[in-house]
């Protein structure tokens, strides 16, 4: 009974996972390689056992609030939730049309499965993942984040101070989370999100982007103590609503009863000690790798599903772990988007690989399936330590379980068309007009990263492409590591991978692209900054790595 | 804003209360009901209590002696380590002296030695002498298999056995620990002096006196440094 992935009835049963009535419970969720940081194997939990559902994994909407001054100095505020808190912004005028938010940063007590001890977490509103901030296109929005963290925390990791970064989003430097633009416990810092697309072009329109901290020497820390969320965008075409525009499957959950049928999936890979509680290793700079794996801040969970179209924005949030998903019953993905963009066209791929920070949308239709049905979405990417992953092994690791539920198909006026987003300005039209080339070189020193042979400075540009020139990037890594190498500000293109044409899922835009171990030696992107000038960094998106001062900085010139 | 300061007082009262009770019991974490202390984890997990000798031929306990109460900068290196050792050596000395008066007896810096066979503490006393290293420095020799523990333990390896065994490739990073707060971080001891420093400033510091923005950006002059080619469009695969 062994499928075209490799999953026979045997792994299923060696999973535990429940078939015919019958359940397995052995202790084979464990991958099967020491962990590299010596920390013993997280205790055993059942799969499949938690709900993802609205209010359990399935963040709310963030709700808009009442206008409030962002034109005062710096100094003591009250907010409009009666809140009070030293703001830190510089006196702003937003335009009329300005949506507001107010999200508090605070600690809370949080299950990450029924059979484990609640831990306490950081998380923005207390939520893991944050309140999901939906952006439309065409309307601005001002965020005002209030750090509610706790001094010296007892317990846990991280530190209570923050830089917002909205990871892919077309923001002004200012806004952008710059490691050192941080505000700390009784502070509240704005950032201001225009929400158009760059250059004014419809094929910039985003759809899938992530807020999390990104604050200086410990984003690593604070992120895997729960500090992120999703920050999807609604524009003309990818409207939030499945009866208009191009009718991708819809609804966000937020509080009505429709849906959702559009879900952000996080993946993260977390560790636990003997007792349940969660454990990190701030001692670990090659990348931490934890044994058990959450979606949504829920140890392998199931998700009810009906029988019809969902879109699944999937983003791997681990701090170092890559995945590759399969579906257990062999059903092809229909990928959608990658990172901030929808793709020209679908694609249709048996696999996704994803690496930290980037995002994959997908449609999977369950139509077809009985009721009763379950479907495993399954990692088969090993890997131990912070390097690069050892490699796709048979079995895998089911990571969640998609149960259909429906004794008749649900109507479905959701549909996935043939065109998606149509790139007028590609390589075709931008290869033209590139005049400079730029080898961006990821090296381990002494220990450490450096780029170019360089440690970070933050007082070091390495790169000053000029506004609306498009760029040449040749990015390469060395030592066999794989890094995830995220740019800010702008989306590109990836030209080539040793030389040859990206695969499929890589020929749209991305933010984040993986470099180096057996991905590729040398990868060229094609890139080019709009309307913003000023300070922006690249980095590394392994948070260890990142932490470790794998980054660097480009200044934007008129 | 006096409302603000009581608050975090108090907050910051109740956190360091937790920590010193924790740090007086030593609550043995595996069987501690309730998540346990970051201090406590941490020592249990990275700061082992092995025999080190200084370079004043003094014997000292790595955790007891050594790093339980203190903010710490800890590094590795060895006496006839002719590459990295001498500059970062340099760096540490400069950033150590750059600190404010007060800050600096808040840090103690730990250098240990890597090759301990070769570097007895007369070895170490010398080197301190020659690199004009001053107070609240402490180098460190021992057994070679403490030391090696101790290392992996503080993360300081390379995930290649080739490169982890080569002295002359050894992890040039340093280690900033504030033990009694449970924060540890790390840097590259290759990085700027002033960067160095405020990373120390960060580790003494609770976060919400850490200075940030712009000034602390341009506290080291400007180190751009930017190369550009002409692009080469031959070698690209044809695009659709």
């Amino acid at each position: 009974m062994e499928d075209t992935l490799g999953i026979s009835r045997r792994d299923l049963l060696r999973w535990g996972i429940v078939i015919g009535g019958a359940a397995m419970l052995p202790g084979g969720l464990r991958p099967s390689l020491a962990h590299a940081d010596d920390l013993p194997p997280s205790p055993h939990t059942d799969p499949f056992i938690l709900e993802l559902k609205p209010g359990q994994g399935i963040p709310p909407v963030a709700r808009k609030v009442t206008p409030f001054n962002t034109q005062a100095d710096p100094g003591i505020c009250v907010n409009v939730d009666g809140t009070t808190a030293f703001h830190v912004s510089k006196p702003r005028v937003v335009p009329a049309n300005t949506e507001f938010f107010l999200i508090h940063e605070k600690s809370m007590s949080h299950s990450f499965h029924p059979q484990l001890p609640n831990n306490i977490l950081w998380g923005y509103d207390g939520l893991i993942p944050g309140p999901t901030i939906v952006a439309k296109s065409g309307t601005p929005q001002l965020v005002r984040f209030v750090n509610d963290l706790p001094v010296n925390d007892p317990v846990g990791i991280g530190e209570p101070i923050s830089a917002i970064h909205r990871h892919g989003g077309f923001q002004a430097p200012q806004d952008d989370g710059y490691p050192l633009d941080t505000f700390c416990t009784g502070q509240s810092r704005d950032y201001f999100f225009p929400n158009r697309p760059a250059g004014g072009l419809l094929q910039n329109e985003h759809s899938t982007n992530w807020y999390h901290d990104h604050s200086i020497d410990i984003t690593g820390q604070n992120v895997y103590r729960g500090l992120s969320g999703f920050y999807p965008y609604t524009n003309s075409f990818d409207t939030g609503d499945e009866g208009t525009g191009l009718h991708l499957p819809a609804n966000f959950y937020n509080g009505t009863p429709v849906g959702p049928f559009d879900i952000g999936l996080v993946f993260q890979d977390r560790q636990f000690n003997s007792e349940g509680y969660l454990v990190y290793n701030t001692f670990d700079h090659d990348g931490f790798i934890g044994d058990k794996f959450c979606v949504n801040g829920l140890i392998q969970p199931y998700l009810k599903v009906q029988r019809r179209k969902y879109r699944f924005r999937f983003l791997n949030g681990s701090n170092a772990r890559v995945y590759q998903f399969f579906l257990s019953s062999g059903q092809p993905f229909v990928a959608i988007g990658t990172d901030s963009n929808l793709l020209p066209q679908p694609v249709t791929a048996q696999s996704v690989r994803i690496s930290p920070a980037e995002r994959v949308d997908v449609v999977i239709d369950f139509t077809n399936y009985q009721n009763n049905s379950e479907v495993f979405l399954v990692n088969r990417l090993q890997q131990t330590d912070g390097r690069k992953p050892n490699g796709l092994v048979s079995r895998g690791t089911p990571i969640l379980k998609f149960l259909v539920e429906g004794v008749v198909p649900t109507a479905d006026p959701s549909d996935v068309p043939a065109t998606l987003l149509p790139v007028t300005e590609g390589p075709a039209q931008l290869l033209p007009q590139v005049k400079v080339q730029r080898r961006i070189k990821a090296e381990r020193s002494n220990g450490a990263w450096v780029i170019n042979g360089q440690f970070f400075d933050e007082n070091r540009i390495i790169a000053r492409p000029k506004r609306g020139e498009p760029e040449i990037w040749i990015l390469e890594s060395g030592g066999g590591w794989v890094h995830p190498f995220h740019v800010h500000l702008s989306e590109f293109f990836i030209l080539s991978r040793d030389g040859k044409q990206p695969p499929p899922l890589e020929r749209g835009r991305k933010d984040t692209v993986l470099i180096g171990g057996d991905v590729a030696r040398e990868t060229r992107i094609l890139i080019k900054f709009e309307e913003f000038t000023g300070r922006y960094v690249f980095h590394c998106h392994n948070i260890e790595h990142e932490d470790m001062r794998m980054m660097a900085q480009f200044e934007i010139q008129p | 804003m006096n409302v603000m300061w009581l608050f975090t007082l108090l907050l910051l009262l109740a956190g360091s209360g937790c920590s010193e009770r924790a740090l007086k019991h030593m609550p043995d974490v595996s069987t501690s009901a309730g998540p346990p202390n970051r201090t406590a984890l941490i020592r249990t997990e990275h700061l082992p209590n092995v025999e080190l000798t200084t370079h004043e031929g003094r014997a000292v306990r790595f955790y007891e002696d050594l790093v339980k109460g203190q903010v710490v900068a800890i590094n590795f290196m060895f006496t006839t380590c002719g590459n990295t050792c001498p500059l970062i050596t340099e760096h540490l000395a400069m950033a150590q002296k750059s600190l404010d008066e007060p800050m600096r007896h808040k840090i103690t810096l730990l250098s240990i030695s890597l090759e301990p066979e070769h570097d007895t503490p007369e070895m170490l006393r010398g080197y301190r002498k020659t690199r004009g290293v001053g107070p609240g420095w402490i180098f460190l020799t021992g057994r070679r298999d403490d030391i090696e523990f101790l290392r992996r333990r503080l993360g300081v390896y390379d995930l290649d056995p080739v490169i982890d065994t080569d002295p002359s490739q050894h992890a040039g990073i340093v280690i900033l620990g504030n033990e009694p707060q449970g924060r540890w971080k790390a840097i590259s001891a290759l990085s700027h002096p002033i960067r160095i420093r405020q990373a120390m400033e960060r580790t003494i510091l609770p976060p919400n006196q850490w200075p940030t923005g712009e000034t602390v950006v341009n506290e080291v002059p400007s180190q751009d440094n930017e190369e550009v080619e002409t692009a080469d469009l031959s070698i690209l695969p044809s695009v659709n």
